[in-house]
């Protein structure tokens, strides 16, 4: 449906001449009989509505469903006439809801049965409506706007749609010679005008009702072209449930829509689709509720040309209900999603399903079959209070049996930092933000700010863990974290400096660090090698937000300026292994004193830095990157911890004598130990042990057998 | 995309071909060489394509079904017999017929129709068919337009001047624009021979089966992707302007989404993401693909040292499966699609991309996805500390009919439903004072609206005749409300604008009972 069709705009004329006050005839009992009443109580009479109030709450009835199935873009303007007209709303999208159209109504009231009908006409209110289809709505004139020269474009259609009683048919012509005049005379003064428009095509839609049970004095007549503009048609129809089914039929014409019977519906207590205040609550049975939404949802029906006609007139596709068994999510190949209308919106049946749906729940629905296989074709769900038919792919897939991803390119690594992946996308997740005018102009535009982010988070993010250091380390975590972002204060400077100063400390400590050893034969590099590596990287990282902010400059400075190593350092390292065997000590009076020395330390530490910051910063020469493979170590292994037995270790065990000792056990338990190693003194075993027991112990023996 | 290759094999199919100092050819040879070189070509670049073989004379047959097994369909080719005359229509009912039990009618199609430009004379012709087209009772429809979106290539082994001899080229435009205008009709340039027949299938190859490259990014991590199928152009009917669309070639992932919050949207269609190394060398159309065993060999060290290097996509892919989230992908101005995992049953897992409508808005649930900005940026995390929240669904404006308990009155029972409910609590006053007065005034609001005031005086007689019936038991608060609703909704019934005013509501009387009555209006 292109966006400025007939549709776009619906005038609506009901007339609200004295004679529409009279009775449609079909009476409505509203007082029944119910158990538990005292006998003997006669009924209230039935009560009867007048045409006035048929024809209101059928054109309601359709603007719901218009409303419900496009909220947007297909407006309606409600005219009413009787000595003069009455219009109820514009075509500003802020008046487009039922609720609004029924205040109005409730203003205007029912019509005066004792107005003289000789001043009132149906003419007024046509008048009123071409008046109004002149009328430019905001969609159009956006789109004007937008297309500048070539506004002329966008077009100007329309549709009447009028319920009234007319005399005759000649009646009728009289109207509509009436409409075409009035569009002739209505183009002319739009021509001069910014804020109108040309009709360039009018459909009007003439409803001629009229009490149950008299003869009608109009003939039904199907569209015809009155003119190039207008073309007209005469639906002629007793008021009541008949006007409304015809105005059913209408809007189903008019924009589009096709019919959808849910079938199946089980309305059972403990499947909590209803609520259990009603008297049928205990009775369980399968309900039906037909839905109406865009005919497209059915493409598949009509190509195929398997949609069934129920009775008559009306045509809809029974699709079965499937009680959703869980809740989990799941991502459907859903090919159309279309909002939905229920036609009987407040019936019991159509009330469970609605809230059952609203209630965030959704149900698949299966095409009835006599034989084979169940297909699923559909899908209601809800998203954000509004109900959507969607349509499931259910024919075989073109992409069926794909090569799976580990076979392609990448498909072999193993170690993807699938997890840490996994935060970043976390991080990176959008959320909406109201739509602000003129945040294009100051490059505010969230989903631009949302690319940025991503371009910041990721300008330095190995995708494997054993290309990286720092992101193995829980240490790392607060200044990597923090240094992506667009702009640091002065507080987050000060978190990353305490990052960084963390780290001196570990190196002070010599604690072991996660470098992987991956692809390498042996223990990797050694300690200090490592952690040349850490700081490598970690500049790398800063290195790369360092234009960002002169606070990111702040974090690299003193990144380059911990990283050195000033001459002292060998005396400290030394220094600072004494006093780790003090903390170890120590460490049982408790934490915080540990913590707090620390600080002091690195406090100490920072003021002696910055001192030196500037020359130490320049004298600091990048050699390598993380990237290149680091040389292998080809000093002996003198490593003082390496060498050291685990029995001579004074102090806590080494994590490497830990290691070893678990893998001995854990293999120790998986195969049956040499004999000769069960036996062993010493890790060493007496080989042809027997023959010394034949020799030796011979005799022995046989001096017991000689005995 | 999957395809229909159409061969014809009519006898006249069979006219050698003057070929100066070689072997003599006849046609069907040329286009047997022309479509081994299709398959050749597919089965190397284009090898997740699904194709099937029909052959056709004066009856058509399924050669080969839908398969990718491409040495099966070589071999068919290379068998095919020689029938009598060439009839067009039925063996285009039964290419509509073949596609529609595969892939329904939804899947795009393409079909490649080979053929000598010989469409046959009288009945079962070609131009019979076409000037009998509007003379057809609704189940003898002539098949064309297909009921899926179809591509039509018609590659004639003929070229264009013989063919401008007979009314051919006219009856197979006449074809196409029956076809919508989608695909293109093939004709050999220069003389009949190998080389000019493999160009005019190269430029088929080149039309519809290179395969789509592009580099799917995520700010500075990226990997070299193709795309499969094809994402073919799409045009917007709502558009002043239709123009067709095409996707980038710089994929750019804007950002994350929950697989809840994005559910199940509607998309126009589906494809694969594979890696690719691009030092492999086939960027662009090859033609050749005549694989000698060391170049294969040379393939799969290839293939092995690729995937051995770590690889954005399969990172992407492991951590969308982990986590159940999809990433939101720009596919060109206001345009965007989605990736996330997608398992088959065989539990091998791909890479999968969606690409929404075009248009700022594709999902009503999301936004505008111009609107969408990092979470960062918010006052408070909108997933909430322990995210355990979701900005999504937004929120639309205004409510839907059934969302908001609206009255209708078309069917009677609507309106006895309405009568009962305010009976029922009428009975339980004063415990329900607020459930009766709520009902009170929405049947007195929807009275207004529709000028049904003589349901208002019905409904007053109603209450007033409860009233008379009350128990002795009753509290004595429940006759005073009934008597002052009654009285208000006679009142409004008058239509005097002090009491039926629409946004005015019947309030309860202040009554002064000790007990549950005041408890009652406490509550208010």
């Amino acid at each position: 449906m292109k966006m400025f069709s007939i549709s776009h705009k619906t005038a609506f004329v009901v007339d609200h001449c004295p004679y529409m006050a009279e009775s449609c005839r079909q009476q409505v009992e509203f007082d029944m009989l119910t158990k538990n009443r005292p006998q003997g109580v006669i009924p209230l009479a039935p009560v009867s509505k007048s045409l006035w109030t048929c024809a209101v709450e059928c054109s309601m009835e359709y603007c719901r469903i218009l409303y419900d199935i496009y909220p947007t873009r297909k407006l309606v303007n409600f005219i009413v006439s009787d000595s003069e007209f009455h219009i109820l709303n514009s075509w500003n999208q802020a008046d487009q809801s039922t609720q609004e159209l029924m205040a109005a109504l409730a203003a205007v009231g029912p019509p005066n049965p004792h107005e003289d009908p000789e001043c009132c006409s149906i003419l007024h209110g046509l008048m009123a409506a071409v008046e109004s289809l002149c009328k430019i709505t905001e969609y159009q004139h956006e789109a004007r706007t937008t297309l500048m020269d070539k506004a002329d474009r966008v077009s100007n259609r329309g549709r009447i749609i009028c319920i009234t009683n007319a005399k005759s048919d000649t009646h009728v012509r009289m109207l509509e010679d009436y409409v075409q005049e009035t569009i002739q005379e209505q183009n002319k003064l739009a021509i001069s005008s910014d804020r109108l428009m040309q009709i360039q095509q009018c459909e009007l839609v003439l409803i001629h009702t009229y009490p149950f049970g008299e003869e009608t004095l109009v003939s039904d007549r199907p569209k015809k072209e009155i003119s190039p503009v207008l073309t007209s048609e005469v639906h002629s129809v007793r008021a009541g449930r008949h006007l409304a089914s015809k105005l059913n039929i209408l809007v189903q014409q008019h924009f589009d829509l096709a019919s959808t019977t849910i079938t199946n519906i089980p309305m059972k207590p403990t499947l909590n689709v209803c609520d259990q205040e009603e008297q049928h609550a205990n009775t369980s049975a399968n309900y039906d509720v037909e839905l109406l939404h865009h005919r497209d949802a059915h493409m598949e029906f009509i190509k195929s040309g398997t949609t069934s006609r129920d009775s008559g007139l009306k045509e809809t596709v029974t699709l079965k209900w499937c009680t959703p068994r869980t809740n989990s999510v799941e991502l459907h190949f859903c090919t159309g999603a279309y909002r939905i209308s229920p036609v009987d919106v407040n019936s019991r049946p159509s009330s469970c399903l609605t809230n059952f749906l609203l209630n965030g729940r959704s149900v698949l629905l299966e095409q009835p079959r006599k034989s084979g296989s169940k297909v699923i074709s559909h899908m209601l769900s809800s998203h954000g209070g509004e109900i959507f038919l969607h349509v499931l792919n259910c024919t075989r897939s073109t992409l069926e049996d794909p090569p799976s991803i580990s076979e392609g390119c990448g498909g072999r690594v193993t170690d993807y930092r699938i997890t840490d992946f996994g935060e970043f996308m976390r991080e990176n997740r959008l959320t909406p933000f109201p739509d602000v005018q003129g945040s294009e102009v100051a490059g505010k535009v969230p989903l631009e700010r949302a690319k940025r982010q991503l371009e910041r988070h990721t300008r330095y993010w190995p995708m494997i863990i054993s290309q990286t250091t720092i992101f193995n380390m829980q240490a790392v975590v607060p200044l990597a974290s923090l240094i992506v972002k667009e702009s640091l204060t002065e507080e987050d400077v000060l978190t990353c400096q305490k990052t960084i100063y963390n780290l001196v400390d570990m190196e002070r400590k010599n604690d072991p660090l996660p470098i992987s050893t991956v692809g390498t034969r042996g223990k990797g590099p050694k300690r200090d090698e490592q952690y040349r590596i850490m700081w490598n990287e970690l500049e790398t990282l800063v290195r790369t937000h360092m234009g960002s902010s002169e606070r990111h400059q702040r974090v690299l400075d003193c990144v380059l300026a911990c990283r050195s190593k000033p001459p002292e350092e060998e005396d400290r390292k030394k220094r600072g292994r004494k006093r780790e065997d003090r903390e170890d000590k120590g460490e049982k009076n408790g934490k915080d004193s540990e913590s707090e020395r620390s600080w002091q330390e690195s406090e100490r530490l920072k003021a002696a830095l910055e001192r030196d910051r500037e020359e130490l910063a320049e004298a600091e020469v990048i050699k390598d990157s993380p990237d290149s493979p680091e040389p292998l170590n080809k000093k002996p292994r003198l490593e003082v911890e390496d060498v050291q037995p685990a029995e001579k270790a004074k102090g806590p065990v080494s994590l490497l004598t830990m290691w070893t000792n678990r893998i001995n056990t854990a293999n120790s338990r998986k195969h049956q130990e040499f004999a000769g190693r069960v036996n062993s003194v010493n890790n060493k075993a007496e080989l042809y042990q027997h023959l010394k027991d034949e020799n030796g112990m011979d005799p022995h023996e046989n001096g017991k057998a000689m005995r | 995309m999957p395809t229909v290759v159409l061969m014809d094999v009519s006898l006249s199919m069979t006219r050698p071909v003057q070929l100066d100092g070689t072997e003599e050819f006849q046609r069907k040879n040329l286009a047997v060489h022309g479509l081994t070189m299709l398959f050749e070509h597919m089965a190397t670049n284009y090898r997740l394509e699904f194709t099937a073989l029909v052959a056709f004379s004066s009856l058509w047959e399924l050669m080969v079904p839908f398969t990718r097994d491409y040495n099966t369909l070589q071999e068919a080719l290379n068998n095919l017999e020689d029938y009598d005359k060439t009839c067009l229509e039925p063996a285009l009912q039964g290419v509509s017929n073949i596609v529609q039990q595969e892939w329904g009618s939804t899947c795009p199609c393409q079909v490649v129709l080979v053929t000598d430009g010989s469409l046959g004379i009288g009945r079962g012709s070609l131009r019979h068919s076409l000037s009998t087209i509007k003379h057809r009772s609704e189940d003898k429809k002539f098949p064309l337009p297909f009921p899926f979106p179809a591509k039509l290539y018609i590659m004639c082994i003929a070229n264009a001047e013989e063919l401008q001899n007979s009314d051919t080229l006219d009856n197979l435009e006449q074809l196409l624009s029956l076809n919508g205008g989608e695909g293109q009709i093939f004709t050999v340039e220069g003389p009949l021979c190998l080389k000019n027949v493999q160009s005019l299938f190269g430029k088929l190859i080149d039309q519809a089966y290179t395969p789509f490259h592009a580099v799917l990014r995520c700010g500075n991590l990226s990997s070299d992707v193709q795309v499969f199928p094809r994402p073919e152009p799409v045009i917007m009917d709502e558009e002043v302007d239709p123009a067709p669309r095409t996707i980038l070639t710089d994929l750019e992932i804007v950002g994350f989404i929950e697989i809840g919050d994005i559910s199940s949207p509607p998309v126009l269609s589906r494809h694969l993401v594979l890696p690719i190394a691009v030092n492999k060398g086939f960027l662009g159309p090859t033609f050749m693909g005549t694989g000698t065993t060391d170049e294969t060999e040379e393939e799969n060290s290839a293939n092995q040292m690729a995937g051995k290097s770590p690889n954005f996509c399969v990172l992407l892919h492991g951590s969308l499966k982990v986590e159940g989230m999809v990433a939101l992908v720009q596919l060109g101005p206001e345009w965007y699609g989605m990736l996330y995992s997608q398992a088959d049953s065989k539990k091998k897992s791909n890479l999968m991309m969606s690409l929404f409508e075009p248009g700022p808005e594709p999902l009503p649930w999301l936004g505008k996805v111009s609107q969408l900005g990092p979470t960062s940026d918010a006052k408070e995390n909108p997933y909430g500390e322990d995210d355990s929240k979701s900005p999504f669904p937004l929120q639309p404006k205004s409510k839907r009919s059934y969302a908001q308990n609206v009255t209708v009155w078309i069917k009677p029972s609507g309106l006895q439903t309405d009568v009962q409910k305010i009976l029922r609590n009428a009975r339980k006053l004063p415990e329900k004072t607020q459930t009766f007065y709520k009902e009170l005034n929405r049947l007195r609001k929807a009275a207004l609206a529709f000028g049904f005031w003589d349901l208002l005086k019905g409904v007053a007689d109603l209450l007033e005749r409860e009233c008379t019936l009350l128990p002795d038991t009753a509290h004595p608060d429940a006759a005073f409300q009934l008597s002052h609703a009654a009285q208000q909704l006679k009142l409004a019934s008058t239509g005097d604008s002090q009491y039926a005013a629409f946004d005015h509501n019947i309030t309860p009387m202040l009554t002064d009972f000790s007990g549950s009555g005041s408890s009652d209006r406490d509550r208010m």
